[in-house]
């Protein structure tokens, strides 16, 4: 599984990848945007992309044929977006604490990127990649009705919480505490966020198997 | 040892169905897999990979059943769907660097033996190679991890005559030591002739035989005479067509009886294929 990994990562998918991230996390730099877009960016750019490129080359193919399991191949793909939704949110956090250094007065109309914040972007990732799988490993090889259901959720989640933000006081007010000793409540958020973040994958993971299982290539 | 023994096989679409099908090849032989177009060549060799899924029927590969150890059998497989259409930007050193470390056995030395056996250049990228280097190249990573039994689909189809030719002597090479055995599929009759052991015909989704390629050829004759010897062969026939000048026909030889003014000769390995193709058609009969 892990070669299968490693072959997503070095032959699957183009290295500009990599690099993408760093010029939207460098939007986090915009103050008093919609941070939530920074991460929307994966979404909307690079899964639609990469999904087209495993199908352009095809992956499927190429995979199947080597001496491993349908399961690994399910395993390693999630695993390859996990990974880079994570280089996604580590470089948008790099920013995002410039960010809080740089605008730390600045009016915040929408949420600030605080820990609180990536809590709610690992939940989002959650729910994009328990939609995005179990849709795709139905045939392993269309992706479109899957990257759209995926961006949909993503957007809906991101809207959600913006929403919930400007009319719910209490839910904004949380958002932005800055006093240090109620900081703890936005780690909890957090925490709470990687655990769903990946728990979904695991149930989406056990989704795929299923579906991919049947699939005839 | 059978390389692969398949026994019972049977797998339905809605238009198609491969029905009862039984393959056994012994290690050491090169079996040839024919029939025409949408025969279901390319579906038996799926579902002997366990890639579609299959009614019922036993795989067996170098001993072992295929479903129960699929990963480690496939250590052991070689195949080549349609030459190699996958990362066609990627340049082949690249690919390999990924697909060696999938395998217990890789030998990075048979490898570079058969780079320049086969005059690949590592530098290329799977694009640039003709068809028949696209094989090679195929043949190159399954030797390498020392595959006992290589599956090809159609490995000939889109070479020149002279790489034909090439890639089937290279097979008779490849099964000289008795340890390897081939089985590819193809629809050109010809390179059966020069290389195969055995045959395995296949036609709409039925194998009609799976013996030596002389006993296979040896089943049939065919026939040529006058039109009005028609009606006496009409119904021991599995095909014929007319023309201005009478019949041709191919049956079974233990159907035959010897007629006055009707010819007999063994029949080539394409006019078989030919004639059983028009067996499954409804008019079987044309006028030329």
């Amino acid at each position: 599984m892990l070669n299968l990994l490693y072959k997503d990562l070095r032959l699957a998918i183009n290295p500009l990848f990599f690099i993408l991230p760093l010029f939207t996390g460098a939007l986090m730099l915009i103050p008093g945007w919609l941070y939530f877009i920074v991460l929307l960016y994966f979404c909307f750019i690079m899964l639609p992309n990469v999904l087209g490129g495993f199908k352009a080359q095809n992956d499927l193919m190429f995979s199947i044929m080597l001496p491993v399991r349908k399961k690994d191949i399910v395993a390693a793909r999630i695993l390859s977006f996990m990974t880079y939704e994570l280089i996604y949110v580590i470089i948008a956090v790099v920013f995002a604490a410039i960010n809080l250094r740089l605008y730390n007065d600045w009016p915040m109309f929408f949420l600030s990127p605080n820990i609180a914040f990536f809590g709610l972007i690992f939940i989002m990732f959650g729910l994009v990649n328990i939609t995005l799988f179990p849709i795709y490993f139905k045939t392993a090889y269309n992706y479109g009705w899957a990257a759209i259901m995926a961006n949909i959720m993503g957007v809906c989640f991101a809207v959600g919480m913006e929403i919930l933000a400007l009319k719910v006081e209490k839910f904004y007010v949380f958002m932005h505490l800055w006093n240090p000793t109620d900081i703890i409540y936005h780690w909890i958020l957090l925490i709470i966020g990687i655990v769903f973040f990946i728990i979904t994958a695991w149930i989406a993971y056990l989704i795929s198997i299923k579906r991919f299982e049947k699939v005839d290539i | 040892m059978n390389a692969l023994e398949v026994k019972g096989l049977n797998k339905s679409y809605e238009k198609f169905h491969l029905k009862d099908v039984n393959i056994t090849l012994e290690l050491g032989y090169i079996m040839g897999f024919i029939g025409s177009n949408g025969a279901g060549k390319t579906t038996t060799l799926k579902s002997i990979l366990n890639m579609v899924h299959v009614e019922s029927g036993d795989i067996s590969i170098l001993g072992q059943n295929f479903i129960e150890h699929e990963v480690e059998l496939k250590q052991n497989i070689g195949y080549a769907f349609g030459g190699t259409d996958f990362y066609t930007k990627k340049k082949i050193k690249n690919i390999t660097k990924i697909v060696k470390r999938f395998f217990e056995n890789w030998d990075d030395n048979v490898y570079e033996q058969y780079l320049k056996k086969f005059k690949l250049d590592p530098d290329k990228k799977v694009s640039e190679l003709s068809e028949g280097m696209k094989v090679k190249y195929s043949l190159a990573l399954a030797l390498s991890h020392d595959a006992k039994l290589l599956l090809l689909d159609e490995p000939t189809s889109g070479l020149d005559p002279v790489a034909r030719d090439g890639l089937l002597e290279l097979f008779q090479e490849l099964v000289e030591d008795g340890t390897r055995s081939i089985l590819f599929s193809t629809h050109i009759t010809t390179d059966l002739e020069k290389c195969a052991d055995y045959i395995t015909y296949i036609n709409n989704g039925r194998i009609i035989d799976s013996i030596t390629k002389d006993d296979f050829i040896g089943k049939f004759y065919l026939l040529q005479g006058p039109k009005d010897k028609v009606k006496l062969l009409e119904s021991s026939m599995i095909a014929f067509k007319t023309n201005a000048f009478g019949f041709t026909g191919l049956i079974e030889r233990n159907r035959f009886k010897e007629i006055e003014g009707v010819e007999y000769a063994a029949p080539s390995l394409e006019e078989i294929m030919i004639y059983y193709a028009m067996k499954e058609d409804q008019n079987a009969e044309f006028t030329i």
